[in-house]
């Protein structure tokens, strides 16, 4: 079954231009390969450079992965190539934006289907989306539209308190 | 533990289509102006024709990358007797690339072959249960939603692999069931007139 070999599908592709981590995938059952394995909450963000409020909670979003360390792993999955075009073009203007926003958590460049995508993660569509996950990759908790940074870290707290 | 944690994931996967105007039920009609010349359109469904409404918007990316596609689908099945009505539900007073004057501009400039209407207070989209830009919905002649969902699952030729919008239009033409009643709209969300 396709969906059940995915980890020959990623790719590292670090720009030369930033410090942000990029890693191409195009299987969705390869996204959790990019979570730090010892955290015990795993929150993964669904974003693009295109959607407004997503560009407006990246910093939240990084606040909210430093406020945690190592307990709390946050990977953002970048739907950017959805928008035709050059595809290195777009990845570079991924890269510049984390840079920009001093991004230190690994994001996903997200190349494969967007129906797969979305039924593998559950959702509707609509970005941005964060869904959190514990260790055994079980949903613990989902908010569809723009975080709220405290709301959020008070939540992941929460879920950090069920996990231990 | 990664190949544990993707394999729960799977386990979960599951279309979710939540809140949106149920396949099968009657579309909501509108009354709206058009951007372009100002008249008054006032959708009733049920009048034996077929309709594809979409809410689409100036700004959005990849509203703006279905563009294209959307003009090709309208010409070739507006010949086949196929009404099509692009709504704009943005918030103007927030956006101000969504005033009647701009979308004029983008309709007339772009050619659009349809009205460009404005859902000044997104009352539509909310009846439809839009939330991105593109959303499409296709209504049958007797006022029935037969289709929802994106236009195709990717806005880049080489990669698309289901055409929704167009197979739902075809199997309607042809009195055929819609194959794919509902499929995931990916786009920008609405921005919402509160």
């Amino acid at each position: 079954m396709r969906l059940f070999a995915p980890f020959a599908a990623i790719f590292l592709s670090a720009s030369a231009a930033g410090a942000a981590q990029l890693i191409e995938v195009r299987e969705p059952t390869a996204l959790a390969a990019a979570f730090a394995p010892a955290a015990s909450v795993r929150v993964m963000n669904v974003w693009a450079t295109w959607c407004v409020p997503c560009v407006e909670e990246m910093a939240d979003l990084g606040a909210i992965g430093a406020t945690f360390g190592a307990r709390v792993s946050v990977v953002g999955v970048s739907l950017d190539d959805m928008i035709p075009g050059d595809r290195a073009v777009s990845k570079n203007k991924v890269v510049a934006f984390l840079d920009r926003q001093r991004i230190a958590f690994p994001n996903i460049y997200y190349v494969g289907n967007s129906d797969a995508l979305a039924d593998f993660l559950r959702f509707d569509g609509a970005i941005p989306i964060t869904i959190a996950y514990d260790r055994g990759g079980h949903e613990l908790w989902r908010k569809q539209g723009k975080l709220d940074r405290q709301k959020t870290i008070a939540t992941i707290r929460k879920l950090l308190g069920r996990t231990r | 533990m990664k190949k544990c944690f993707a394999l729960t994931l799977m386990l979960l996967a599951a279309a979710a289509c939540a809140d949106e105007l149920t396949v099968g039920t009657k579309a909501p009609a509108f009354t709206l102006v058009n951007s372009v010349d100002g008249k008054t359109y006032a959708f009733k469904p049920a009048d034996g024709k077929i309709s594809v409404v979409f809410f689409t918007c100036n700004q959005c990316p990849y509203a703006k990358a279905f563009e294209p596609r959307l003009i090709e689908i309208a010409q070739k099945y507006q010949a086949r007797g196929v009404r099509f009505y692009a709504i704009d539900p943005n918030d103007e007073n927030r956006y101000s690339e969504e005033t009647m004057e701009n979308m004029r501009a983008r309709a007339t400039s772009k050619g659009y072959p349809y009205p460009y209407l404005k859902d000044g207070d997104s009352s539509v989209a909310r009846a439809y249960g839009a939330r991105v830009t593109p959303h499409v919905y296709v209504i049958d002649g007797n006022g029935l939603l037969r289709y929802r969902g994106y236009v195709d699952d990717s806005a880049r030729p080489e990669e698309r692999t289901r055409t929704g919008l167009t197979d739902a239009l075809d199997a309607l033409i042809a009195n055929r069931e819609v194959p794919m009643t509902a499929t995931h709209a990916f786009g920008c969300s609405i921005k919402f007139k509160s």
